[in-house]
Parts: structure tokens; C-alpha cells; sequence
């Protein structure tokens, strides 16, 4: 069972995140919460996480800065990007920073778990 | 109401285009995130800009495209969008539809980016913006350099519309 870090500005769509990962049936133990890149450099701070999901363009620190910040702090844990940002030079940026994949909103839970289920 | 003719020039879009990649986006966010299955009823013939007790959901672009993306709805209309994406029933306007108003233009206003951009790179979105009231009236960039779509889901009705220059 895993635990996940889920980043984004919006609260609603963390929610959806959050029930979309249970709808996949992915091995999902504690899902963790963060509002941008800075609380999700906190919750870091204090908690073990096995995979983040994370938003790109959010205020106070965006998706790309916190893939960064992350790796900088030597941590290697699988981030996949969920974003609007589907760019393709975005998305290069993104793996090119450390995130191991992305994925498109809007998703649905089987987009989900296509994406996931190898990390999990 | 029409595209702006440098936007259309740019892109090698038509206002019908640019319209159906609107109308596209909106129903696949709605049928996907909200289930809700939309029927498009393009094109309005008059601008609207004054609203009343609806809320409004806007996200910024700027860079090679400066415009607005925004989701125009009915209170009544946003607590049952709200209800459905959370699974669960919102009975006033608050944060919650705020922000899920807020996520569907950002959702839509993604989707036109990938439209006009190349990589991705060239156009910024902003962080979206909220307003909701008993009436109010919004007034950005020229009402001719406008893109607005009708929807219906039943008895509901909302817009999204779309202003566009090129820079």
C-alpha cells in the first residue's frame, strides 16, 4: 500500500484526485494534501511518501519549481504531473526536471490507473 | 461577435473553428469530470456581458495570444456542477463551487492554449478567477474580439466564452 502526496491548488480537484485513485483500485494507503509547492515541500518534511501527483501552474510555487526543489533535496520519488499544461515543451521541461510522467485534465479514474498502476 | 481577424489570420481558424474547439473542451470537462452529458446551441448573436445571481469562472492567457477564457453560470446551475465533481451535495456558494468554477476555466482554458500553442511554452496561463453576485457586469478587451458558446444540460442553461487578441 502506498502513500501519495497530492499537489494542486484546488481543493476540488484534489478531492477528485483523491476519489479517483480509490475508484482505480490502486493500492492506496494515506493520500496527503498540499495547496502548492511549498506545502508539498513541507508535508515532505514530515511525512513518507511512495508517489506525488502534482498540478503545474499553481501560486506561490509552481509544479516545475517543486519537481526542482524535490530532487534538489535528493528525494526520488516518482512524480507524475496532473495538469492542464499539456504543452509538449512544458511536459519536456517537466520530465527533464524529474517527473517520471504525466497525465492530461481532464482524466478519468481508468486514465488513472493506466498511468499509475505500474508505480504503485 | 466574431474572432479577432489577426487571431483568425495566425491560426488559419474561423470563429465556427475556434467555436467547435470550445465547445469540444466543454463537453469533454463536463461529460468527464461532472458527468454531465452538454448539448451546444453556437451561435449566440448578441454579447452578454451583465449577469445576475450566476458566478463567473475566468483564467487569464497572455503571451503570443492575450484573452480570457470564462464559464458564465447560474448559482442554481453551479451548485449542481459543484455537487457532482465533489460527490457530494453543495447546498450554498462557497469556497467549494469557487473553486471548482475556478478549475473548470482552468481545465478549458488549458485546452485552448494547446490550441494556440506550439509547446506550450509561448502562452501563460494565470491563476483563475472567481466573481459571483446578485449582479455585475464584466467588461474586458473589445466584445468583438469574442468567441461565446450557449450550453444546456435539461433546464439549465450557462455560457463560455472566449476573448482572443494576437500580440
Amino acid at each position: 500500500m502506498a502513500n501519495i502526496l497530492i499537489v494542486d491548488d484546488s481543493s476540488t480537484m484534489r478531492k477528485i484526485i483523491s476519489r479517483s485513485l480509490r475508484q482505480a483500485g490502486l493500492a492506496v494507503d494515506d493520500i496527503f494534501e498540499a495547496g502548492d509547492g511549498i506545502e508539498g515541500l513541507s508535508v515532505l518534511g514530515e511525512k513518507s511518501v511512495d508517489l506525488i501527483l502534482s498540478d503545474i501552474n499553481m501560486p506561490n510555487m509552481d509544479g516545475l519549481e517543486f519537481i526542482k526543489q524535490v530532487r534538489a533535496n535528493g528525494n526520488n520519488v516518482p512524480i507524475v504531473m496532473i495538469t492542464t499544461e499539456g504543452g509538449e515543451d512544458i511536459i519536456k521541461e517537466a520530465i527533464a526536471s524529474g517527473a517520471s510522467a504525466s497525465i492530461k485534465k481532464p482524466f478519468t479514474p481508468d486514465q488513472l490507473n493506466e498511468k499509475l498502476g505500474g508505480m504503485l | 461577435m466574431m474572432l479577432n481577424a489577426l487571431v483568425e489570420e495566425a491560426t488559419h481558424l474561423k470563429e465556427a473553428d475556434m467555436a467547435r474547439h470550445v465547445i469540444d473542451a466543454t463537453k469533454e470537462v463536463f461529460s468527464t469530470m461532472i458527468m454531465m452529458d452538454l448539448d451546444a446551441n453556437f451561435p449566440l448573436s448578441e454579447s452578454v456581458n451583465t449577469f445576475h445571481c450566476s458566478i463567473s469562472g475566468m483564467v487569464g492567457m497572455a503571451g503570443t495570444y492575450t484573452g480570457i477564457l470564462a464559464i458564465h453560470c447560474p448559482q442554481s446551475f453551479a451548485l449542481k456542477v459543484t455537487s457532482n465533481m465533489l460527490g457530494m451535495e453543495v447546498e450554498e456558494v462557497g469556497e467549494d463551487v469557487t473553486d471548482a468554477l475556478g478549475e473548470i476555466a482552468n481545465m478549458l482554458g488549458g485546452y485552448v492554449k494547446m490550441v494556440l500553442s506550439k509547446g506550450g511554452m509561448d502562452i501563460n496561463l494565470s491563476i483563475p478567477t472567481v466573481i459571483s453576485g446578485e449582479e455585475y457586469t464584466i467588461n474586458a478587451m473589445s466584445d468583438s474580439d469574442c468567441v461565446l458558446v450557449p450550453f444546456t444540460h435539461n433546464e439549465d442553461s450557462f455560457l463560455v466564452s472566449l476573448k482572443l487578441r494576437k500580440e
